[in-house]
């Protein structure tokens, strides 16, 4: 096997940290409760209303809703994924598993880098899940309001599992960095529900706003969405500009938690 | 498989490890012969541990050498912790996993070939029947167990055990030392760190003194047992007399009080014969007289009593 190889992660390893996040059960309970549970409930919710008292509660479908309910499941998507990350990065530390790895002779970079397609194929089914039963919903029980169209569904479901990899892969970087699952919560959590709404509100700081990934992400929801699936203001950026948010704050955190982990004492 | 193209399976030089202005490990000039039970004995504190740590890769050197099974570390360590199963420390594992999905965790990191030993290595340390269960539900012995079986998914030739006996019951160490022999016996090589002297006596064939840092003397256990200096156990009912008598003959070196009786350490074995004359001829009463087999433990104490003279 060559060096190269011998520091790609391979599909066992992949299974095997999969494993690890699968068998907490803790964590399965949380992330199908914040992803299907959230959406399964707020559907029933809203058609039972719907049903009960029609002049006053809408269908429970539609743009409109899938727009209410895909922000829904972004944003506790975005929590299910920083849980995940979160676990992902300290679960081997934490457990004082990591040495007993590191002595198989198995390269830092391979153990590090399988556990970011784990905790995805992880976190990211359930996100899945929950936008496959809004989308069905959505267009099942539109009634009298329009149903979204195949491309409104499709980008929307690539937004909010984009949404969730973001934050899956910052929360990733910051849990090898800080070796602490509580302060990676805290403080993506922190970034995503508070600081990034309160600075995408204070206009005068202009295109410094443009820097947060959050505000990337909903530059991203799909217009035909509208404000529906927005929580802040709508902060106009380029394509490009986007991009480069995106990509610069995750390769970051990949980068400086891969480093952390890499190079610490096992 | 030999990898090691020498007799040697664990080789350092001029090995230092220092935290800021603390030096840990001190210019250690080890080596482990291939095919023996290694001792690395020390108190605690004396960098048994850290350098352990070093030869596995969990932390970097500050200065010197090291090569395991010949090959040089940290340049060539992939492949000489291919064929190397060790515990630093306690084993851990992850809780909420049996003990078979720990064992297929660690295999996945070695590869192939340890996935098919993970039903021998169960059945080896006995834990076959509960390989389905929760790990934290394991007493700490099958814990260290279970360590032992995730060693030998490596199919080792050496085996590096930090303080293995440490939490052990009397049944558990007797248990422990047969399986150190028997791996021995089979032709590998076990290096293992302690600060329980007996055990190490009883266990290894190999021994490394080693004190604040400094690998102070090492060898095999007869060699460093026939450098020590002989001695006599001497019991009677007047000890102060008997004591008297005894530190004043030129054959004694140093007379001490030893719970039953008293302790004199000899400077030439052949004067013992003395020993005996000068208390009869003083008219000492004397009711055993047993020459003693210098053990380890006097063997360390000497040399760290020296240590601490020349201090």
């Amino acid at each position: 096997m060559t060096s190269l190889a011998y520091t790609l992660p391979t599909g066992r390893l992949v299974w095997a940290d999969l494993l690890k996040l699968r068998k907490r059960r803790g964590l399965l309970v949380v992330t199908g409760l914040l992803t299907v549970g959230t959406v399964l409930i707020a559907n029933i919710v809203s058609e039972l209303l719907h049903l009960v008292d029609p002049a006053k509660h809408g269908p429970a479908g539609g743009v409109t809703m899938l727009g209410h309910l895909g922000w829904t499941i972004a944003a506790l998507g975005a929590v299910a994924a920083t849980i995940a990350g979160a676990m992902a990065g300290t679960a081997d530390e934490d457990a004082g598993v990591y040495r007993e790895l590191v002595v198989t002779g198995r390269s830092r970079l391979s153990l590090f880098l399988s556990r970011i397609p784990a905790g995805l194929v992880f976190v990211l089914p359930f996100v899945a899940g929950a936008y496959a039963i809004e989308a069905v919903a959505s267009v099942a029980l539109a009634g009298v309001h329009p149903a979204p169209s195949v491309y409104l569904l499709t980008v929307s479901g690539l937004w909010v599992l984009l949404a969730a990899t973001v934050y899956f892969l910052l929360a990733y970087g910051v849990a090898c960095l800080t070796g602490s699952r509580a302060y990676t919560i805290g403080i993506v959590l922190a970034v995503r529900l508070a600081l990034t709404p309160l600075i995408a509100s204070i206009a005068a700081l202009g295109v410094v706003r443009e820097l947060l990934p959050g505000v990337a992400l909903d530059n991203l929801i799909p217009a035909a969405l509208g404000d529906a699936a927005r929580q802040g203001p709508p902060i106009g950026m380029s394509m490009a500009a986007t991009a480069a948010v995106l990509i610069v704050w995750t390769a970051a955190a990949v980068l400086v938690g891969g480093w952390r982990d890499t190079s610490r004492d096992a | 498989m030999n990898t090691s193209p020498n007799n040697f399976v664990v080789e350092t030089d001029a090995l230092t490890k220092r935290f800021g202005d603390r030096t840990v490990v001190r210019d250690v000039r080890l080596q482990v012969p291939r095919g023996v039970a290694f001792g690395y004995l020390g108190p605690n504190g004396a960098g048994k541990t850290t350098l352990i740590r070093m030869l596995l890769g969990l932390t970097s050197a500050s200065s010197g050498s090291m090569r395991l099974l010949g090959l040089a570390v940290p340049a060539r360590r992939r492949e000489a912790l291919a064929r190397v199963g060790a515990i630093v420390e306690e084993p851990r594992f992850h809780g909420h996993l049996t003990g078979r999905q720990n064992l297929e965790i660690a295999a996945a990191a070695r590869g192939q070939a340890a996935y098919e030993l993970i039903g021998s290595s169960l059945e080896e340390v006995g834990l076959a029947v509960r390989a389905g269960d929760r790990v934290k539900t394991y007493s700490l012995g099958m814990r260290q167990r279970l360590g032992i079986a995730r060693c030998l998914l490596a199919d080792p030739e050496l085996l590096i055990l930090d303080e293995p006996m440490n939490g052990l019951d009397p049944a558990g160490i007797q248990e422990f030392r047969g399986s150190v022999r028997s791996f021995v016996e089979r032709g590998g090589t076990i290096m293992l760190s302690s600060h329980l002297l007996d055990e190490v006596e009883k266990t290894c064939d190999h021994v490394a003194i080693v004190d604040q840092g400094r690998v102070i003397v090492q060898g095999s256990i007869a060699e460093l047992r026939n450098n020590g200096k002989p001695s006599v156990l001497i019991e009677t009912d007047e000890p102060a007399r008997a004591r008297a008598v005894v530190a004043a003959l030129p054959s004694v070196e140093l007379v001490t009080e030893d719970g039953t009786g008293l302790r004199a350490v000899l400077r030439d074995a052949a004067t013992l014969p003395d020993v005996n004359r000068g208390l009869v001829e003083a008219g000492v009463r004397v009711f055993a007289f047993e020459p003693l087999r210098p053990s380890l433990e006097q063997r360390f104490l000497e040399i760290t009593t020296r240590l601490e003279n020349a201090a």
